[in-house]
């Protein structure tokens, strides 16, 4: 699941080189989406604090 | 012979930088063993997606939508790398992996997403590399395309090396090996 970002932009990359410019946008937005939903899973990992 | 345009060799020259970042870091992994956590790996997604944004200039002329999609995977990628800092900034944390130059690898994407979103709003300071947008591309020259197919494909090693460390799912938060490898 955390690779969907990585496939999403090579995907993105192919069609950038193939001058789909729209597409590839497209599938950037996508791609970040998948980040962010990724992030948000980890960024509430408790802080390790030891006093 | 063609005259490249100054931005499309300055993009050129950032997205052979972001590629070497990308490389760097697999040179951490592979050789060092570094193996990287989650929010490494999605450090290094935020990479590639700045990667993409500066590949769309150099493949599809230069547009403010290209540099907005490099400077905001870079404030994403930003965000996970300062959740990282702020993570292991505890008094007598240690941090997660190796250093370089006195600084652990997520301290460095933080400065290099910054210097990232610096450089793209300086690029686009520069209005005239607008003024032909639509018309015909000149060819983009044979080292572009390989500094694009480089990015490509250390996106794609990424994307390949995150399904043999963490399988179908979520990473482990420490991981210690490969998942598909055992």
């Amino acid at each position: 699941m955390m690779s969907l970002p990585f496939f999403g932009l090579f995907a993105a990359f192919c069609l950038a080189w193939a001058e789909r410019r729209a597409a590839a946008v497209a599938l950037w937005a996508a791609s970040m989406l998948a980040l962010l939903l990724l992030f948000r899973s980890h960024a509430t990992d408790s802080l390790a604090l030891s006093f | 012979m063609a005259k490249t345009p100054i931005c499309r060799t300055l993009n050129g020259i950032g997205l052979l930088a972001v590629s070497l970042v990308l490389a760097a870091a697999f040179f951490e992994q592979l050789v060092h063993g570094d193996i990287p956590c989650p929010l490494c790996i999605l450090q290094r997604a935020g990479f590639a997606g700045v990667a993409l944004g500066l590949a769309l200039n150099l493949r599809c002329g230069p547009r403010p939508s290209h540099y907005g999609i490099a400077i905001l995977s870079a404030l994403i990628g930003g965000s996970i790398s300062a959740r990282q800092v702020l993570l292991h900034i505890a008094p007598g944390d240690a941090g997660y992996g190796g250093t370089l130059l006195g600084l652990h690898l997520y301290s460095w994407a933080l400065l290099l997403f910054f210097v990232i979103v610096a450089g793209c709003a300086f690029l686009l300071l520069f209005d005239r590399q607008f003024d032909e947008a639509g018309a015909p591309q000149s060819r983009l020259p044979a080292l572009g395309l390989a500094v694009l197919a480089l990015a490509a494909l250390l996106v794609l090693g990424n994307g390949i090396s995150t399904v043999l460390e963490c399988g179908g799912g979520l990473c482990p938060d420490n991981p210690v090996d490969y998942q598909l490898l055992r």
